[in-house]
């Protein structure tokens, strides 16, 4: 009996260190939410208050337009960008890892391998400037084209690949070997069909880093036409007068979409995003 | 002879390298080629660095980066930063996986591991902006929670005793759940008749947990720290964001410094910085990798 009330207590004992630190981790997100409805004066007077006085949406009204273009473009921008990057980059990194998993020996690819390593060993802040230059020097600066072609290399993308290809048997391609198949019937369709499960997974994980990138868009960018919402609320958050309601409510807007996508998605995000860290 | 051969295999296998060429093409034109460029430049002199015909300066800007006391200020704060925020994270990130993973807690752990890796894939210039009102002394909850419970005011971001606390905070908050779930994926993977064996040598909970399951998770200790080194070496957006280098440069990191020099156009210096940055992180890795090879040969 006295042993079970100690078991008891240690369990009650760690619910009640998980409890608040889980809540304290999703209190700034709850907080965000009421600061969007919420105006400065209420805000000042009492900041702990943990529901709004009243849902007042002006704030949106606020941040219709920011920095001189409206908010759905920013919106078209965030999902135009991060969807043409993601795909790119899965259909480029998929078959460049499977050609370099196939053939490590083959002439040159070992120089490949080893130069995307030094890409992505450099410091990333400080490769984006000297891409400033190679962007200029392409006639790419302020076009999508420029942003989503130097989003569409990843680290995690070509190690998610990298592991899998590793990992397949060598009897699937020799089947398809004795049974006449191209290498390119191979890749299409024996291979990449297999790989679907992985492929999802890099997907979903492209989708989440791309849509959070801001460094790279704000250089490539010739004027706020090609920001994207996390570069646009950056901007805002610099300028004086934005109000604090309407920060809130765009960081709200930045951050939904990548909220319900990890949420319904969750396992696999989390799957996936160890298992790409552990090969690199 | 040799060259022919080459060539023989490369184009039977040509293919293959239509499969490549995409990838190749892009790490060329995104990678190499602005490296190469960026070296190109910190040998230049910046007046002239973009013109077409830069004058060259040898080893010059290096000498003025080596020499420049803000440098070498900022470098020290970088690396004693980077050891703080590393220590702080893993220790967290290991202690909620151990808690998450007790067999004690079996309701709710969906719910515990969702509130910490939220914040990793929540944009963090949008996490970094609410953390940055959250300090905030007036409009701000933080403040305004512990003076209802009495306790004295936290400076925040605005004080140069508390700004490295409160980016430490919120970096914790953004990055913590990616290790702690490295750390889960590892303690399901091991050996738990090991723990049974020591439960009947009659084994204390801490000695279990020191002797048998800490050494288990080396592989994951391994990648975590070789993963934080890096990231908090690199630590920028919490800068731009929340501090911009200040209060008196007291969040003034390398990578920060090196993007001033670049906007007030002192390309020269800013690109030899950034490559002694890719030399340390070069070294780095190596050295990472090795520990990383000898870790899977065992």
């Amino acid at each position: 009996m006295n042993h079970r009330l100690r078991a008891g207590a240690t369990t009650a004992a760690l619910y009640a260190i998980a409890i608040p630190i889980s809540l304290a981790f999703l209190y700034p997100y709850w907080w965000m939410c009421l600061g969007m409805f919420r105006n400065a004066r209420q805000v000042l007077g009492d900041p702990l208050r943990l529901w709004p006085e009243q849902f007042d949406l002006s704030a949106f009204a606020e941040i219709a337009r920011v920095g001189g273009v409206d908010l759905w473009v920013y919106a078209f921008n965030s999902f135009a960008i991060t969807t043409a990057s993601t795909a790119l980059g899965i259909a480029i990194t998929a078959m460049g890892a499977y050609a370099l998993c196939r053939q490590p020996d083959l002439p040159g690819f070992r120089w490949l391998r080893f130069g995307f390593l030094l890409t992505i060993m450099y410091p990333y802040m400080l490769l984006v400037i000297p891409v400033y230059i190679v962007v200029f020097k392409l006639g790419l600066l302020g076009s999508y084209a420029g942003i989503v072609l130097f989003l569409a290399l990843g680290p995690i993308q070509f190690f998610l690949f990298d592991r899998f290809f590793r990992t397949l048997p060598r009897e699937v391609i020799e089947a398809g070997i004795c049974d006449g198949a191209s290498e390119a019937q191979i890749l299409f369709r024996i291979i990449l069909p297999m790989a679907k499960p992985v492929l999802a997974t890099v997907a979903l994980i492209t989708f989440l880093i791309n849509w959070s990138q801001w460094f790279p868009i704000l250089v490539i960018s010739r004027s706020p036409d090609t920001f994207t919402l996390p570069v646009a609320l950056l901007s805002m958050n610099g300028e004086l007068g934005a109000s604090f309601r309407a920060i809130m409510a765009l960081a709200f807007v930045t951050t939904l979409p990548v909220a319900i996508a990890f949420v319904l998605a969750q396992r696999r995000v989390m799957e996936g995003m160890a298992a790409g860290a552990v090969k690199g | 002879m040799a060259l022919a051969a080459t060539i023989d295999l490369a184009w039977r296998n040509r293919v293959f390298y239509l499969f490549a060429a995409p990838f190749a093409a892009l790490t060329a034109v995104f990678g190499l080629w602005p490296i190469a460029l960026s070296i190109q430049v910190s040998f230049t002199a910046s007046g002239t660095a973009l013109s077409a015909a830069p004058s060259y300066v040898g080893l010059a800007n290096y000498a003025t980066v080596l020499a420049d006391p803000l440098f070498l200020a900022s470098m020290a704060r970088t690396l004693l930063y980077t050891a703080l925020a590393v220590v702080a994270n893993l220790a967290f990130a290991l202690a909620m996986a151990m808690l998450i993973d007790s067999p004690r807690l079996k309701t709710g752990t969906m719910f515990f591991r969702l509130a910490l890796f939220l914040p990793v894939v929540t944009p963090d210039v949008a996490g970094y902006v609410v953390w940055r009102w959250l300090f905030d002394r007036s409009f701000g909850s933080i403040n305004a929670a512990l003076g209802s419970l009495g306790l004295p005011e936290f400076g925040g971001i605005a004080s140069v005793d508390t700004v490295t606390t409160a980016i430490l905070i919120a970096e914790l908050w953004h990055h913590a759940g990616f290790y702690m779930t490295i750390f889960l994926a590892n303690l399901a993977m091991r050996d738990r008749a090991l723990e049974e064996a020591a439960a009947i040598d009659g084994a204390s909970a801490w000695q279990t947990w020191r002797h048998v399951i800490l050494p288990q998770l080396r592989p994951a200790i391994v990648v975590n720290l070789v993963y934080a080194t890096i990231q908090f070496l690199k630590t920028f957006t919490v800068v731009v964001v929340m501090t911009k280098g200040g209060p008196a440069d007291r969040t003034n990191f390398v990578s920060y410094y090196a993007y001033q020099l670049f906007d007030q156009a002192r390309y020269g210096e800013a690109t030899a910085m950034a490559t002694i940055l890719f030399a340390c992180v070069i070294a780095l890795s190596l050295g990472a990798f090795k520990l990383v090879d000898r870790e899977a040969a065992r």
